[in-house]
């Protein structure tokens, strides 16, 4: 037998060559695309569209502090394309409002109509309207701990956090024509929708929560703490003690899901206080950090120990948090922000691709991944005074313009969206912009503060101009937000004007979900603007026939909430709309009846979101929380701006999706009711 | 025990002569570059070691009589006492040839020691950049009366401290948190109750030697891991000092992994040159 020779001829190099280059090529390409690289071959064909997303910045504002020459950049976008008032959502709610942005169309075809929804078939049980987490099915019980094993024989299906956004988000268009869309920051997009062709990433924003699954929750360690832990809304508040100047703690992390009763996981940790330098030593199990009063740590990783039955190895999950020691002495107070996932080692989802946040985050460091950054709950519940949270939120600005700074370097065409926070949470805070007083604030400080929301407006038109520096001839630039701002001096209890007209019993209930008599309740209110009709056949406990008595009952509580007055005669709703009028789509199953807009300097009640009812049916509003757009529609408009003409006189935040598309020359689809607004 | 610290310490300061001239040699090198030349160099070096060390006739005979067995496997493999003889004597084979590998592991145990730990100060963390923090920890002796003696540290013009001293009295500890402001190899000065002692500090964007911590005789794990200092005496007030250096991100040169690489690069150098260096393995 003759052996192989082992020369070859160039007919087989070259067979041979083209061969392991096509396979090559191939591979590559492959690769590049499984791997969900933006290196995949575009066809936006160079067009680029950025658009800017200024969550809650106000028109009225912009306009004023441009006829004040204060915002250069805007004035200069405003007079290269144009500016408008930008139609928001009804209500104008902010997970309502980006989820019309992202469909190109109304509620009726994402299904987002509130903050909060509610089961009508468990009668009123409320879910966040964005994302739920159905529980799981089935479990193999070891000893205290139960497993769920997704594979045969076993097949049990363990809970997951599915995103409720119905409908099809613009850039699933994009994506199947092969052009790059980039998202930072997306909110009402938690869990992120998947990448059919692989063109599309996004980081989740609004509505991701933290580790405790929670939308944040801060934890504050103080001397003079409760002598048990207490949990405060979006917060935990517990006292330490010292021993000759040693007081020692533990961080409570997300809970031990293998557990059959969930246990949170904890790190304990001991700090050292030294009066004479006034600083302290807090000991982590695998770190030092030496603060003092005002001084905030940078991000500590937590490794939280998750234990297992003993024929499997323990397994680490870790978050990352931030430290802020307010006091040493004589009260040693300390705040620890809420357990963020740590973007480098994501134990959930937080972006599409799963592993473009880790990418972002090796470059940059590690971030806040929760959706709501600004710590507004330690504010509102007085951990923090007003230059704490600010210093907080300007931490989080500057995380921002950091990772602003990385995408616009990490560009190259198609779509860049990117979502600043700080303009809804710091104004919600500081934003008074009225003669009236203010609920907690002397006038001066008043308008001291509501002047830091101006400086964040000129911070925010430096990021503008920035943009318009680098790409103001290349590239369509979009500067929008999902809608304005208003004062919120005065709050109404929906639930209590129902009690006292009758609509709701008994007459001494005093929560929806404690003492109220379903049987003696026509119509109840949950969430921030909806209003819900007890109705036969839909809610498990309902009343109202449909149909006449329905109707009715309608036509009686418009009438009813838009003659309201207040004590000087101010009209408290400006508008009642009826969701069978005002949505349209396959979506409305969940929608409220009614959905209350209120007019400027009006909200809903405190107590009427957490579902409880108070003696007065208005009330002044005695929160640092100070300003919200939860109005009605027509009040709190957003902004938008564009290098490009724009062409409607009344643009609205369903248009801006269609606009995009035609951007790169695709067609409006029939998913989308708004119309094109940019020439 | 002091006694064997002393030691170790003496071969600390043989191996941080060659360490430094290693050192000065690759580091202008990318971190990868530098981690594959010095894997490849220390498997040339234990290749030679080995050579010497071992009974290289012996693991040949050893060697070819294995080839046998397995030849015979091959040859007779329907007969299945020589099947089973010939598998004794693999087994067999590959017990003398660790047997024979136990002189040269223990003669070479002592320099792979030093050359790791060596490696660790270039590898297992990175310098303080310009700007970055740092907590610097200095543990009293375990007698020392409370509250603790005031403790000065001065970080020249190189580094500035931000935070502290906080003095911990039940751990007889005293830390700061400081501030990195001029790149080098720098040395923090402490004046303990007018003892004054000093703590290597390195800044910069490139390789450095970074020593974590600068420990005492008393504790020999210590010394042998951490050699680029001078260790405390047993009856100085000081008995360690310790810096947080930022970890160091590189699959081949980075924390942790370092070691991975280094093992992997020298094993598969050793295997690739020993017959240029007609080794027996």
């Amino acid at each position: 037998m003759n052996r192989p020779r082992a020369t070859t001829n160039r007919r087989r190099f070259l067979q041979g060559s083209t061969l392991a280059g096509a396979a090559g090529l191939t591979g590559l390409s492959g690769c590049s695309y499984w791997s969900g690289s933006n290196s995949r071959v575009s066809r936006a064909a160079g067009k680029k569209v950025i658009i800017i997303g200024i969550d809650g910045m106000d028109p009225r504002l912009c306009s004023q502090m441009m006829s004040e020459g204060l915002l250069p950049n805007m004035a200069k976008l405003r007079a290269t394309g144009g500016f408008s008032e930008l139609g928001t959502s009804v209500p104008p709610q902010s997970p309502v409002a980006w989820a019309n942005f992202i469909n190109g169309n109304g509620p009726g075809t994402h299904g987002i109509f509130d903050f909060i929804h509610r089961h009508p078939h468990e009668q009123c049980a409320p879910f966040y309207s964005a994302a739920e987490t159905v529980p799981g099915e089935g479990a193999w019980e070891v000893g205290d701990y139960q497993l769920q094993l997704d594979f045969w024989p076993f097949n049990h299906k363990p809970s997951e956090t599915v995103l409720r956004r119905q409908g099809v988000p613009f850039w699933d268009y994009l994506d199947a024509s092969g052009i790059p869309t980039t998202f930072y920051d997306l909110p009402s997009n938690y869990p992120p929708s998947p990448s059919q062709y692989g063109h599309h990433r996004c980081i989740c924003g609004m509505g991701t929560p933290d580790m405790a699954g929670s939308y944040g929750t801060y934890q504050y360690f103080a001397e003079n703490g409760p002598p048990q832990p207490i949990d405060e809304g979006g917060g935990r508040r517990t006292r330490i003690k010292f021993d000759e100047e040693t007081g020692q703690g533990e961080l409570i992390g997300p809970e031990n899901g293998l557990l059959k009763v969930a246990k949170p996981m904890t790190i304990p940790f001991k700090v050292h206080r030294d009066l004479q330098s006034n600083a302290v030593a807090i000991d982590l199990p695998t770190q030092r950090l030496v603060l003092k009063p005002g001084q905030w740590s940078p991000w500590i990783r937590l490794n939280f120990e998750m234990t297992t039955p003993a024929f499997l190895p323990d397994k680490e999950v870790s978050g990352i948090c931030r430290i802020l020691v307010q006091e040493v002495a004589p009260i040693f107070r300390m705040y620890v922000s809420p357990i963020n996932v740590d973007p480098r080692a994501a134990v959930v989802q937080l972006s599409e691709p799963e592993s473009f946040i880790g990418d972002v985050a090796n470059h940059l460091g590690p971030f806040y991944t929760t959706g709501f950054k600004e710590d507004h709950k330690a504010r509102t519940n007085g951990v923090f005074n007003d230059d704490e949270f600010v210093r907080q939120a300007t931490n989080v600005m500057e995380e921002r313009l950091a990772l602003f700074d990385y995408a616009v370097q990490d560009y190259e065409d198609g779509l860049l969206f990117f979502y600043f926070s700080s303009s809804d949470l710091q104004s919600h805070m500081f934003w008074w912009n009225s003669d009236k007083p203010h609920p907690i604030r002397s006038t001066t400080e008043a308008q001291k503060w509501h002047g830091y929301i101006r400086r964040l407006y000129q911070r925010l038109d430096q990021v503008v101009g920035d943009i318009y520096d680098r790409y103001g001839s290349q590239a369509t630039i979009i500067v929008m937000s999902d809608h304005g701002f208003s004062e919120f001096g005065r709050q109404f209890n929906l639930n209590s004007w129902l009690r006292w007209y009758g609509y709701l019993g008994p007459p001494e209930c005093t929560s929806l979900f404690k003492d109220v008599d379903w049987s003696q309740t026509a119509a109840y209110g949950l969430g921030i603007n909806g209003l819900y009709i007890n109705l036969k056949g839909r809610e498990r406990d309902g009343i109202i026939e449909p149909g006449e008595q329905k109707e009715a009952l309608i036509q009686e509580l418009i009438f009813g909430l838009t003659q309201l007055q207040d004590e000087d005669g101010r009209q408290v709703v400006r508008n009642v709309y009826r969701s069978d009028q005002v949505y349209s789509g396959d979506a409305t199953e969940l929608a409220p009846d009614l959905i209350v807009g209120y007019a400027r300097g009006y909200r809903a009640s405190w107590a009427t979101c957490l579902g409880d009812l108070t003696d007065d049916v208005l009330l002044d509003n005695d929160q640092a929380w100070s300003a919200d757009h939860c109005a009605d529609a027509l009040e709190v408009p957003g902004i938008l701006f564009s290098n490009r003409k724009i062409t409607d006189a009344q643009p609205s935040l369903v248009d801006l999706a269609p606009s995009i598309l035609k951007e790169f020359g695709l067609k409006t689809p029939a998913t989308m009711s708004g119309k094109v607004v940019l020439g | 025990m002091p006694e064997l610290a002393r030691i170790i310490s003496a071969l600390n300061q043989f191996a941080n002569f060659f360490g430094r001239a290693l050192a000065n040699a690759v580091a202008p090198l990318p971190g990868w570059l530098s981690a594959t030349v010095i894997g490849v160099l220390t498997g040339v070096v234990m290749l030679v070691g080995y050579k010497y060390t071992s009974n290289q006739r012996a693991i040949k005979r050893v060697r070819d009589q294995m080839k046998a067995n397995m030849l015979s496997l091959k040859l007779f493999k329907d007969n299945m006492r020589s099947v089973f003889g010939s598998q004794l004597g693999l087994v067999g084979g590959a017990g003398k040839l660790l047997l024979h590998s136990l002189l040269p592991m223990v003669v070479m145990f002592i320099p792979i020691t030093l050359a790791m730990t060596q490696l660790s100060l270039w590898y297992q963390m990175r310098p303080l950049q310009v700007g970055e923090t740092a907590v610097v920890s200095l543990q009293l002796r375990d007698d020392t009366p409370t509250p603790l003696p005031a403790v000065k540290l001065d970080g020249g013009d190189f580094a500035e401290i931000v935070t502290g001293p906080v003095r911990i009295d039940s751990t007889k500890e005293v830390t700061w948190e400081i501030v990195a402001r001029t790149t080098g190899l720098h040395e923090l000065q402490f004046d303990v109750n007018g003892e004054l002692v000093t703590k290597s500090l390195s800044i910069g964007d490139r390789y450095l030697r970074v020593s974590l911590l600068r420990p005492t005789l008393k504790s020999w794990v210590d010394v042998v891991l951490n050699p680029a200092e001078q260790p405390f005496a047993v009856d100085s007030a000081v008995q360690s000092i310790a810096i947080t250096y930022p970890e160091r991100d590189s699959w081949t040169s980075g924390t942790d992994n370092w070691v991975i690489y280094w093992l992997v690069v020298s094993m598969a150098a050793a295997f690739a040159l020993k017959s240029v260096f007609n080794v027996n393995l």
